[in-house]
């Protein structure tokens, strides 16, 4: 598991590669906590190399895009596979955020 | 006597003093109650009985004296009613003398008559008395005017010439016609000058008072004096004090002179009262009166102890039953404090020990597993095991549980009984689960329990142990046994397991155990039990015996069945002889199919969120072994990701086991761990339809295994969490 920040003008992309599983959530939180506090900005979480997100994963999405409703950013989720499609539908997360 | 002891010895030293000085307090209590009421109830009867003396003399008093006015008042009569004869024959001086014989005819009650005239009051005449007396039915007529007598310086004679009145005279005693006791009444006679002439008698005797006074008997002992004007005793129970003594002459002969001088005073003044006096040692009650006209007094006297003789049987009689009352408050005192002071510490020590063996009794009970079938959702074992305390805390002890396919099973007895037996069979069972949860190997398992044991052996208590490990996969089992009684083993036919003679535990430090193997196949079955089943004795001592034992085990049947045969066997040949020792027994009825196309894998993960790991390499293979497609298991990974993180986040269990049976129908997975109890069927769905900013974070995990799952259920047993999740793969 790998967590990646890249930031550009006015938007912050994470990349998440591999399995965001429970203990995976736990090492990747320290590094997601600092951005939100820049969740006015358009934060993309991109999952293309995700491969699996468990429910504390789940939690760090949901941390994020309750951070940038607070300071009116925006959140966008794109290249999910079919795995984690289902695990959006399942969740109601599908409503939740703006996927591409 | 250790200190506890010597604490209590004291208590109840000081328990039985308070009860002492409560006893005698209450003793104390009862009889100032029952003295008070007694003296109350004495003061009141006393009270009720003087005035009933009071009442009854007053009125023995009063008729005496109506039948003394009565004499009295008939003589008045008498002589009053000749007085105007009188009167008119003073011109006939002659017939003067007819008077006396008239009156004294007309009149029984008269005993003698006169009509004495004043001196010269006829010149012929200086003196003048005829005098008519009646004795013995006959007249007798003499004169008075004798110059012995001297009549008219005589008492009747003198006082009503100078009174110028009736007058009874002081009595007297006549000795002319025997010693009669008299009195006489007297009035002047006046003329028509109003001058008195003459003085007209009449003479009564008195021995009729004497009876009439002594007629009437208040009390046995109760007697009356009357006394003349002067003091002088006309009627006492002393004949010889009659008219020779006067009561004051009386009152100096006798100790209480104060208490006679006051009542003699009373008498003379004329009073009407009561007085106590001291007679001869005695205390009397005296009631006394005057008596009209005749210038008399009479008393009653009432010995004090005859006036109280009743009330005197009614106190005696009131003391009995105080005194029995108060013996009897003494003697039930006596045995109530007696008895609840035994009954106390009898039942306290009885108490204390009870509750003492129950909870020790409890503890042990909730130690070993105890809920049948324990895996219930494993067909390849049926196992059930019992154990009957012969007291209230057992020194046997079973156990058993899976890790990593491994069926660990053990059964032990501890020598010695009751609680210490019961401590060091919960010592037993605690070294054997730790030590096995990272052992596989039942001689290691056996030797570090022992050395543990042995270590802290103070009281030289040791433990006879059997430990298998069965292999559920190939049916392998390796057992160690330390002192133990063969197990049976049930193939084609029953046998007992061969079993090598090491000591048992807690013994020797350092000795070395055996391992022993043998194979199980499908349909095999392990039975382990201790003596208490074999030596169970009847009522003549005969032993229940391995033969019946084996008899009773006989077929197969399931485990619990098997349990409750020899239950009943036992229990039918020991019939009513008390049971002598603990009754433990382990069946195992191996069950493990290879023909089957299923198969079971189990982990033991500790309490480390990194094992996530380890469950996803698990899952993997049980995917790779049943090939499923990629995309299913990475859902049925992530229910048991979900479901297994809740445990080892939040249950506080060291462990978690997992098992996985899958068969033709799909995987059934078993979360078990010992943590605290939760149930996550009973959590409600989250509400995916929520804003993100409303939405909890927590929750998602439970709502994703029972949506990916088929079937979720819990169940809470032996204290133990176990979470069944079903995903059926068509």
């Amino acid at each position: 598991m790998k967590t990646k920040v890249t930031r550009e003008e006015g938007q912050i992309t994470i990349e998440f590669t591999g399995r965001l599983d429970t203990p995976a959530a736990q090492e990747a939180n320290p590094e997601i906590t600092p951005l939100l506090d820049e969740a006015d900005k358009t934060i993309i979480i991109d999952c293309k190399e995700l491969t699996y997100i468990s429910s504390s994963g789940l939690r760090i999405f949901l941390t994020i895009r309750k951070a940038a409703e607070d300071r009116k950013g925006k959140v966008i989720v794109q290249n999910i596979n079919n795995d984690i499609r289902s695990v959006f539908m399942m969740t109601g997360f599908l409503n939740l955020f703006e996927i591409r | 006597m250790n200190v506890r002891d010597h604490a209590k010895k004291i208590a109840e030293k000081a328990m039985k003093r308070r009860s002492r000085w409560t006893g005698l307090l209450l003793i104390v209590v009862a009889v100032a109650v029952l003295g008070a009421i007694s003296l109350i109830q004495a003061y009141y009867a006393q009270e009720g009985i003087r005035n009933e003396a009071q009442t009854k003399a007053e009125s023995q008093l009063n008729a005496i004296k109506s039948g003394i006015l009565n004499v009295v008042n008939q003589a008045e009569s008498a002589v009053r009613n000749n007085v105007w004869l009188a009167q008119w024959c003073l011109q006939v001086p002659d017939s003067l003398a007819n008077i006396p014989r008239l009156i004294v005819n007309n009149n029984p009650i008269i005993a003698g008559s006169t009509i004495a005239l004043v001196p010269n009051y006829y010149k012929d005449r200086p003196l003048y008395s005829p005098y008519v007396a009646i004795t013995n039915g006959k007249i007798i007529e003499t004169s008075l005017a004798t110059p012995e007598y001297d009549y008219p310086s005589q008492e009747w004679f003198v006082k009503p010439v100078e009174m110028d009145r009736g007058y009874w005279s002081e009595p007297y005693v006549d000795t002319g016609g025997g010693e009669i006791l008299m009195t006489t009444y007297s009035v002047p006679i006046k003329d028509n000058d109003g001058r008195i002439a003459a003085v007209l008698t009449a003479d009564i005797d008195l021995e009729w008072l004497k009876a009439l006074v002594n007629d009437i008997k208040i009390y046995p002992g109760a007697f009356s004096t009357v006394v003349s004007r002067t003091g002088r005793l006309m009627v006492s129970p002393d004949d010889n004090l009659i008219m020779n003594t006067t009561i004051d002459e009386y009152a100096a002969t006798v100790d209480d002179t104060a208490s006679f001088n006051a009542l003699n005073r009373a008498m003379l003044n004329r009073e009407s009262g009561s007085i106590q006096v001291t007679h001869n040692g005695t205390r009397n009650m005296v009631y006394y009166t005057p008596i009209d006209k005749t210038g008399w007094a009479m008393n009653i006297i009432i010995p004090e102890r005859e006036m109280f003789t009743g009330l005197r049987k009614l106190n005696n009689l009131i003391r009995i039953l105080q005194g029995l009352g108060l013996l009897l408050l003494i003697l039930i005192f006596h045995a109530i404090a007696k008895s609840q002071l035994k009954f106390k510490s009898i039942s306290e020590k009885k108490e204390k020990m009870e509750s003492e063996l129950m909870i020790a009794s409890d503890i042990q009970m909730s130690m070993i597993p105890k809920t049948f079938p324990p895996f219930p959702e494993r067909k390849d074992i049926d196992l059930s095991a019992a154990l009957v305390p012969a007291k209230e805390v057992s020194g046997d002890l079973y156990d058993f549980f899976i890790r990593d396919e491994k069926l660990f099973f053990c059964i032990g007895d501890v020598s010695g009984k009751g609680v210490p037996a019961s401590l060091l069979m919960a010592v037993t069972r605690s070294l054997f689960r730790s030590i096995s949860s990272h052992q596989d190997n039942p001689k290691e398992i056996v030797s570090a329990m022992n050395n543990s044991m042995a270590d802290m052996n103070d009281s030289n208590m040791f433990v006879t142990f059997i430990c298998c490990v069965l292999d559920l996969k190939t049916g392998k089992m390796q057992y160690s046994n330390a002192g133990h009684n063969a197990p049976l083993v049930f193939t084609d036919k029953i046998s007992e397991l061969p079993v090598d003679p090491n000591l048992p535990l807690g013994i020797i430090k350092g000795r070395p155990y055996t391992l022993q193997e043998v194979d199980l196949h499908y349909d095999d079955a392990v039975f382990l039990y201790t003596d208490g089943i074999t030596e169970a004795e009847n009522p003549t001592h005969g032993m229940f015996g391995l033969q019946r034992l084996k008899d009773t085990l006989s077929g197969r049947k399931p485990a619990q069945d098997h349990l409750d045969n020899v239950k009943k066997a036992v229990a039918d040949f020991v019939k009513d002889a008390p049971q002598s020792d603990d009754l433990t027994m382990l069946f195992f009825h191996y069950l493990n199919n290879p023909t089957q196309n299923k198969s079971v894998n189990s982990i033991t993960l500790s309490n480390d969120i990194s094992q996530i790991h380890e469950l996803e390499k698990f899952i993997g293979k049980i995917a790779e072994d049943i090939k499923i497609p990629e995309s299913l298991k990475s859902s049925i990974n992530l229910a048991m990701e979900e479901a297994v993180t809740n445990v080892i986040m939040y249950s506080g269990a060291d462990t978690v086991d997992i098992a996985a049976q899958t068969d033709e129908d799909g995987i059934t997975f078993t979360i078990t761990d010992s943590g605290k109890p939760f149930d996550p069927t009973a959590v409600p769905d989250v509400d995916i339809n929520q804003n993100a900013g409303d939405r909890p974070v927590g929750g998602l995990g439970i709502h994703m295994f029972k949506k990916i799952m088929d079937s979720v259920t819990y169940r809470r047993q032996d204290n133990r969490n176990i979470l069944t999740l079903i995903k059926k793969i068509s």
